[in-house]
């Protein structure tokens, strides 16, 4: 099993995708962390609240600052998840990778863990953007730059895990459909565009919102900021949006694992 | 282990399409074996159930009496090179063969040994992409070769090579051969295989036409003998002990290894003689009736093969 986890770390690292996706990632955090540090305040002027800017606490303001960018974090490591199988499928390399590991299960649990420690490393690039540019913007603007450090270190802790859930997702979608391109423009449309869409529409109704704080992206929202930007009080706990994530990423993975241990490779 | 591949009774449909239906055979260690058939045959979809990448319909296929996905030691128990397209284009070759070595936990240094060996060197760290075909051949086969494997099973290995990289692969898989390993080569092209395999197995339309060695095949060699008194002359090989009949397009055919032993007969029986030569078996006409109309590819229903003929003509 250790040698299947290290053919695939040294898979990602051998082609340009993983620092191009670095990249992508730090920027996510440090300029969403750039802007939200910058237009954040405590007591909003009257102008800002009568647009419904919400009076912030100093660890609010600090949170939204560090983790805002994970949106966009997450949906590239949901693209590298896809990428790690479907570029598998593309370039027909997945017949060497079962030529080596002919227990399929093995093969999926050695990506899945491969995954998860690149969700660590992506995170961790992620936080040396977003805490890096926010801190930076946060001292100049004489906001308090880590004010309540459990809480605060417990969200930022949490983004190592949301970003490798969110690539066990991508990578289950990425067997799910096999054609690398339509499984990327399927992940990003629906991340970006129809879950969000599909949460407000559900809010509507009156049983909407006790349903829409289980979709994926207000899960993370959850275990990430702890509190509900919007102010309502219909949100998971941290722990209980941990758990729908990681309860999504098993069902994912689950599929990926049962579609590939019956599929013929030709 | 053996490193024999036993394949028995082996069956795969894909829906209603029968690509290979209730194939047996084996292939011995020690020998190079051809696997030959039409585009569309059935190999390929063969050389996968055999790897376990594609599961049976029904049948069994094991490696020294194990299914490949049972081994313990893939890598090192089985080399394979299906298809010169298995890399990722962004990949170096060195890397591409560091990735199999860190999954058969084998040292990084194996990479760098067998870009040497299968001459590709100054290919180590040029992205895959940009592989000429022979190249990308060269970098299957040493990944096939990474574990030094007991068995090797290469689908059509000589496709896009030049004629110097096919007499280079010969020779190759002789000396692999001579190291005892069980070598399965498949090919559409019998000519580009006949010079290397000992063993043939022959199938069309997913059946099985003809298993033997290339020897059984060509059947008994020959010498063509022209000359102006053939009557004297088949009397006097006859007399020798011969066996000779009229050969088609006028002379004898006399079943013999030497064209000199027919020669000094000749010259011994006053006889003079206008041409002598051996006569070859010509494999690919064997080859082609064996497995023509048999192309359910094009659409043509396979209507009876042609009966197997006795080798040579």
């Amino acid at each position: 099993m250790g040698t299947a986890i290290k053919a695939e770390v040294r898979k990602l690292l051998t082609t340009r995708l993983w620092w191009g996706m670095a990249i992508a990632v730090l920027a996510a955090g440090a300029l969403l962390a750039l802007l939200m540090a910058s237009i954040l305040n405590e007591t909003p002027n009257p102008e800002q609240q009568a647009q419904g800017q919400p009076a912030m606490t100093p660890l609010q303001i600090a949170t939204s600052t560090y983790t805002s960018g994970s949106a966009f974090g997450y949906v590239l490591l949901m693209v590298i998840g896809i990428m790690t199988i479907g570029s598998e499928y593309r370039h027909k390399t997945i017949t060497g990778s079962l030529l080596a590991v002919p227990h399929r299960s093995r093969l999926i649990a050695a990506k899945v863990i491969a995954l998860l420690a690149f969700g660590v490393l992506y995170g961790l690039i992620f936080l040396i953007g977003s805490v890096g540019a926010g801190a930076t913007v946060l001292s100049i603007r004489g906001l308090e730059v880590f004010p309540e450090p459990g809480t605060l270190l417990r969200s930022l802790v949490l983004v190592l895990l949301v970003l490798g859930l969110w690539a066990l997702i991508g990578l289950g979608l990425g067997v799910l459909i096999t054609n690398q391109i339509a499984a990327i423009l399927v992940g990003v449309g629906v991340a970006f565009i129809v879950e969000p869409l599909l949460g407000v529409l559900v809010s509507q109704v009156s049983w909407g919102e006790s349903l829409a704080k289980y979709f994926p992206s207000r899960a993370t929202n959850a275990v990430l900021q702890g509190y509900a930007q919007d102010g309502s009080t219909n949100q998971l706990s941290w722990w209980a949006g941990a758990l729908v994530l990681i309860g999504y990423a098993a069902i994912m993975v689950a599929i990926g694992t049962f579609l590939t241990e019956r599929r013929d490779v030709t | 282990m053996d490193g024999r591949i036993d394949v028995r009774n082996l069956s795969k449909s894909f829906g209603t399409f029968r690509a290979v239906d209730d194939l047996s055979f084996s292939v011995e260690p020690g020998r190079i074996t051809g696997f030959l058939g039409p585009n569309g045959a059935g190999k390929t979809t063969t050389l996968r159930m055999v790897l376990g990448l594609i599961k049976p319909t029904s049948g069994t296929a094991t490696i020294g009496g194990t299914p490949y996905t049972q081994l313990t030691h893939p890598i090192s128990t089985v080399g394979a090179a299906l298809e010169a397209t298995n890399f990722h284009p962004g990949r170096t070759g060195r890397d591409h063969l560091r990735v199999i070595a860190s999954a058969a936990g084998l040292p990084d240094s194996r990479a760098d040994e067998l870009l040497t060996l299968v001459g590709i060197p100054a290919a180590a760290r040029k992205r895959a992409g940009g592989y000429s075909m022979g190249m990308r051949q060269r970098l299957g086969l040493a990944a096939a070769l990474m574990g030094d494997p007991k068995v090797l099973i290469l689908d059509e290995p000589a496709n896009g090579l030049d004629p110097e990289g096919i007499r280079w692969l010969r020779g190759f898989l002789r000396h692999l051969a001579s190291e005892g390993k069980t070598i399965l080569i498949s090919s559409h092209l019998l000519a580009e295989v006949e010079q290397t395999v000992d063993d043939v197995i022959i199938i069309a339309n997913g059946r099985a036409v003809r298993q033997g060695t290339i020897d059984e095949l060509r059947g008994e060699k020959r010498v063509r003998v022209l000359s102006p008194q053939s009557d004297r002359l088949a009397r006097a090989l006859s007399d020798a002990g011969l066996q000779v009949r009229p050969a088609e397009g006028g002379g004898l055919s006399v079943i013999a290894d030497e064209t000199a032993q027919i020669g000094e007969i000749a010259y011994r029986a006053g006889v003079p003689v206008h041409e002598l030569h051996s006569e070859r078996a010509d494999l690919e006409q064997l080859f082609f009736q064996l497995t023509e109309n048999t192309n359910r590819n094009l659409g043509d229903p396979a209507q009876g093969f042609a009966a197997p003929q006795e080798g040579g003509r």
